[in-house]
């Protein structure tokens, strides 16, 4: 009997999900221009990838993907503070959180 | 169509809707709430996927800390709609969209074309077959919570420890960063 898409979630659903999450946050990355969005769009390439990982990690029956998500996501919260405090830096600096405005970082 | 799977497409609508509105919000704190709502759906997936300490953790740290982080930053910042939210040039953001296409036609394509070989191979192995058993008989919750602790602080220990290494240097770090007056010329 044929699968039928729509009616059997399998690992691949899951899979397809997270890429196309991923390519989101990617697209948010290349098109936006506040840092903040910026950040935010890293965030959800993250994202795009813990559910990724969960989902080989339920499928295989292996916790070891948990545990990597485990990491990703400690990893991520400190990657959004030092982001956040570096965009308050260049904001103090100049003013504006637009990358146009802070295209020649000299130091 | 059972709850499980309309549970799935809702939240996958949910997710790439909201993605998508971070996206496409020329107004930062728009963005930052469609991005919590996001967190939000990512969290519900873990749990239709069992893994309910992971949920928990994802609600906690994202949806909770770091929201709350990006929200007060965007406050301090005072910032009204942006006048060019989106970089210009009509050409190099049409070659942006797509590449970012076609990466996402690639993967989902080689996702579609590698179906039959993967989990079957995982699950054949014996080691695995074992682990699944194991597993199998603690279902509950509680079991794979315990599980997953046992791991993280057996086999992944030096992992963890690196961690609050990292958090440690991460916690100075934004310290000393946000404190300084920024750049290292022009000084007063």
């Amino acid at each position: 009997m044929q699968n039928n898409v729509f009616t059997d979630i399998s690992l691949n659903h899951y899979l397809v999900l997270s890429s196309i999450l991923f390519v989101i946050g990617m697209a948010g990355v290349l098109l936006r221009r506040n840092v903040i969005v910026i950040l935010m769009s890293v965030e959800l390439m993250l994202n795009a990838v813990n559910i990724s990982f969960i989902a080989f990690s339920k499928y295989t029956q292996n916790v070891d993907g948990q545990i990597m998500v485990f990491f990703v996501m400690t990893i991520a919260a400190a990657e959004a503070a030092v982001g956040l405090a570096l965009a308050v830096t260049i904001f103090k600096r100049f003013k504006e959180v637009n990358i146009k405005f802070f295209e020649h970082l000299r130091g | 169509m059972t709850p499980d799977v309309f549970l799935f497409w809702f939240l996958a609508l949910l997710i790439i809707g909201s993605g998508l509105a971070v996206l496409l919000f020329t107004n930062p704190i728009y963005s930052a709430l469609s991005l919590a709502m996001t967190m939000v759906g990512v969290a519900a997936i873990f749990i239709t996927l069992q893994a309910f300490f992971i949920a928990g953790v994802q609600l906690i740290v994202y949806a909770g800390a770091v929201m709350v982080l990006f929200v007060m930053v965007l406050m301090l910042f005072d910032i009204k709609a942006e006048i060019q939210a989106f970089s210009s040039g009509k050409i190099s953001g049409a070659i942006k969209l797509i590449s970012v296409g076609l990466l996402s036609g690639l993967i989902v394509g080689g996702i579609i074309m590698s179906q039959k070989s993967f989990v079957g191979e995982m699950t054949k192995d014996a080691v695995h077959l074992a682990e699944v058993q194991k597993l199998k008989k603690s279902n509950s919750p509680d079991a794979s919570t315990k599980e997953l602790g046992m791991v993280l602080f057996s086999k992944h220990i030096f992992g963890f420890e690196a961690l609050g290494v990292l958090l440690t240097v991460i916690a100075v770090g934004t310290v000393a960063l946000a404190r300084s007056r920024g750049g290292t010329h022009h000084a007063k």
